[in-house]
């Protein structure tokens, strides 16, 4: 999560919700959460407490979605990526903005390519394990025949955004309303 | 100037009106009717001297109050007092006529659509039925309550114009004397009700004379001819609202396009911002559903080979050959189980008619098993099309029975038909009871107790709409026969509507197939009408246009055939002057054959241009669709 500073101010200026924000992180934990953040003290909430949000639990991805925000990576956020994952997943954020997320995202494996396995989980999270191995396969195959353009077996960020340009709904459904 | 006092007869107080000369009327008039704050601004403006002004604000004030206190006021109080004083009232009693009456039409209008809500029949529990199991199950109710009003409609009319004139004229029944009322009629529909308004042989041939020459035979004849035509005029509303819930469906439940069948499509479409638990369960459901659908349309036809395509023919042959031989085979028991039956009143082939559309459906589900059929949507179609070539074979096997035997051995023929289709419409119901018991009932008790990898049973929506069609085919070949079938009919889909809903409630649950077989399964409802509502009609037309009624009894007794009636009227209106354009309007478009020629040619035009336009809008659709995904290409480049 390189040049994380720039990313932060650059994205507050899509949100205007920031002191709703704030009480309802606050909210989450009001015990460890101090009122007055001007020493920018050094706070994390666990994953479990992000993951009963309302908003969030019953998203398939919310565990993806907090992993991808979090600056350890395993979901423990501070007050920061909060508002980021709030900022992104808003409807004033650039679409090339939330393209780069969604492709973490469905990156399960964090090696910046959305590969078979990583197809096959995403489904079978959308799915609930309901569909057969030999469906799993065929539908990832399917997808990646469709949406792969250099060939290489897998997705990269560039194939991603390409897809996304084919669904112009995406804008609308890669939005949580706080 | 002078001054009325009234009171108010609700509040009991008096208000005090001043009445005014002739040009302040109308100067009043006008302010009275507008807002306070209006009024005193218009008031300001007139060129009056203060006094005046002061006049004319009183006034127009007393003329509100007495409006206002006006709505407690009788008419009778206001003119009793009114009268004492006769001088330029006109304003006064015009303004109090006119708000009373506009009080009293309103109060009217508001009952009027109280008394309307309370008539839309089962809004409350159809909208139960729609939220809890989706819209394929709905618009079989949609469907039932449809016919419902179809038949409520046609006994009106039927009894109305038919039964009604012959009940003024002559009330009693000219019934033999050794003919009672016993229970048993209820059943077989023959005896005591066989001499009744019941049947065609009830009705007399004459012209009633009472208040006006009402003739019978036509009034009979364009009753049903009526009747028919409304049917198939009021068909396009069943149409419409069964394609809106259709089309309603598609856009909650259909994710993506259906036409792009890009699966890529399907995993972005994903709506982060569904909070709902069972929101999200259900569309994960619909998202594993429609990925099975569009692998299933294109993996079989790959996966086949030259010899498994061979073997699955010839089992399809085989079925078909087989479920037609059962078909024949029906048909060929019941012509001879009907020549056979000698009392001809006993309840003996409607039974084996109603055990045969009970047990034949099932074996062809049992068919379906064994045959694999590459999609879901063909095995519907395959078991509709054998469903409904049964049940028109066994109506047409009976159909040909009345019409050329029954109608050339009896002598009031008719109503031994119509007393024929009363015992099917009645044993017709009592199985369609019993099916729901074991239907519905049965498997559930099966599926939850006995055998649980079954499950909870679907409501089988095709099976029942059949059902219901077949029973309204019945009652619509019954209409000429028997004016008063559809009374029986009403009370038949009456109850049933409470014994679906019931058992729906109790031992069903909610149609998993979500997705494109549920729309495809509102939309035949409206396709499985069109048969069978064109066979009763070509029965009934066949019956008045070539069969030569009884002699003994009916309206048409005497003549060659129904179709004369009309002839024999063309014929008397000739001494009738002033009705030349109904003769010429016979002659000329009726009798001629270019008339229709000619409508059929419009017709023709009117789809062809109806189906460009529509042809033209689907492209639109995909062009804009394509400049769409251009018009993002290019942000993104940007």
């Amino acid at each position: 999560m390189g040049n994380k500073q720039t990313i932060f101010t650059a994205q507050h200026k899509y949100l205007k919700l920031f002191p709703r924000l704030f009480y309802r992180y606050r909210d989450l934990a009001p015990q460890l959460v101090p009122l007055d953040y001007t020493n920018q003290p050094d706070v994390k909430l666990p994953y479990e407490l992000i993951g009963s949000m309302p908003e969030l639990k019953d998203n398939p991805f919310r565990q993806r979605i907090a992993e991808v925000f979090s600056e350890d990576g395993e979901g423990n956020m501070t007050l920061d990526d909060f508002l980021d994952m709030f900022s992104v997943l808003s409807e004033m954020a650039p679409r090339d903005l939330k393209a780069y997320y969604a492709f973490k995202i469905y990156d399960f494996n964090n090696d910046d390519f959305i590969c078979k396995s990583d197809l096959e989980k995403t489904l079978n999270k959308l799915t609930r394990n309901e569909l057969t191995e030999d469906e799993v396969r065929m539908v990832c195959e399917k997808v990646i025949d469709e949406a792969d353009l250099d060939n290489d077996g897998r997705l990269s960020l560039e194939d991603f955004q390409h897809m996304i340009v084919r669904a112009p709904d995406f804008l609308s459904t890669f939005h949580i309303r706080i | 100037m002078v001054f009325v006092t009234c009171k108010d007869t609700v509040t009991g107080r008096a208000c005090c009106v001043v009445l005014c000369t002739t040009e302040e009327q109308n100067l009043v008039k006008e302010l009275v009717g507008l807002s306070t704050r209006d009024r005193i601004r218009a008031i300001r403006g007139l060129s009056m001297s203060f006094k005046e002004k002061k006049h004319i604000r009183l006034q127009s004030h007393a003329f509100r109050c007495f409006a206002d206190c006006s709505e407690n006021v009788s008419l009778v109080s206001v003119s009793l007092i009114i009268k004492q004083y006769n001088t330029n009232n006109q304003v006064l009693i015009q303004w109090s006529c006119f708000k009373l009456f506009s009080q009293s039409f309103r109060r009217c209008g508001y009952s009027i659509k109280s008394a309307r809500q309370t008539l839309k029949l089962w809004q409350s529990i159809m909208k139960e039925i729609g939220g809890r199991f989706g819209t394929s199950v709905l618009s079989y109710f949609v469907f039932l309550k449809w016919l419902l009003m179809f038949n409520i409609f046609s006994f009106l009319v039927n009894f109305g114009f038919i039964t009604i004139p012959l009940l003024v004229y002559d009330p009693s029944p000219n019934i033999p004397p050794n003919v009672s009322f016993t229970g048993l009629e209820m059943l077989t529909g023959a005896g005591y009700f066989t001499y009744t308004i019941m049947y065609y042989g009830g009705y007399s041939n004459e012209t009633l004379v009472g208040l006006v020459k009402y003739d019978m035979k036509l009034a009979y004849f364009f009753t049903i001819a009526y009747e028919f035509k409304c049917c198939l005029s009021c068909f396009p509303c069943l149409c419409l609202s069964l394609y809106s819930m259709a089309s309603s469906f598609k856009k909650n439940y259909v994710l993506a396009d259906p036409t792009s069948n890009s699966a890529w499509q399907l995993l972005s479409s994903w709506d982060f911002s569904i909070t709902n638990e069972r929101a999200v369960r259900q569309r994960k459901n619909n998202l594993r559903v429609q990925i099975q659908e569009s692998l299933s349309d294109k993996a079989q036809r790959q996966l086949l080979t030259l010899s498994e395509k061979l073997k699955h023919l010839g089992v399809y042959l085989g079925f078909w050959l087989l479920s037609t031989s059962l078909v024949v085979g029906c048909g060929v028991s019941i012509y001879y189980l009907c020549q056979y039956e000698q009392p001809a009143e006993t309840l003996l082939v409607p039974f084996v008619v109603s055990l045969m559309n009970l047990v034949v459906p099932l074996l062809y589900s049992l068919f379906n098993k064994f045959e694999h059929y590459s999609s879901h949507r063909r095995q519907i179609y395959a078991l509709v099309v054998r469903n409904i070539l049964l049940k028109m074979s066994i109506l047409a096997v009976l159909c040909y029975y009345w019409m050329n035997v029954v109608a050339k051995k009896f002598s009031c023929w008719e109503s031994v038909v119509g007393q024929a289709l009363y015992r099917l419409v009645i044993v017709d119901f009592l199985f369609l009871m019993l099916g729901s018991f074991f239907g519905e009932f049965l498997s559930n008790v099966i599926g939850t107790r006995l055998i649980p990898r079954l499950g909870v049973p679907e409501f089988d929506v095709a099976r029942n709409v059949l059902e219901l069609i077949y029973a309204q085919s019945l009652a619509w070949i019954g209409i000429y026969f028997s004016p008063l079938l559809p009374a029986i009919q009403i009370l038949k889909l009456f109850i049933l509507f409470y014994l679906k809903k019931v058992s729906l409630t109790q031992n069903c649950q909610p149609p998993r197939r979500t997705a494109r077989a549920a729309q495809m399964q509102t939309i035949f409802i409206a396709l499985l009408f069109f048969p069978f509502f064109v066979g009763s009609l070509s029965i009934v037309a066949y019956t008045a246009w070539r069969l030569t009624p009884s002699e003994q009894c009916g309206p048409f007794r005497g003549l060659n055939s129904t179709f004369s009636v009309v002839g024999v009227w063309m014929d008397d209106l000739h001494e009738i002057p002033g009705s030349q354009w109904v003769i010429w309007i016979y002659e000329n478009i009726i009798k001629s054959e270019i008339f229709y020629f000619l409508m059929t040619l419009i017709i023709m035009a009117i789809i062809y241009i109806f189906w460009q336009v529509t042809q033209g809008r689907k492209e639109l659709i995909g062009l804009l669709r394509q400049q769409i995904v251009n018009v993002s290409v290019l942000y993104m480049c940007l």
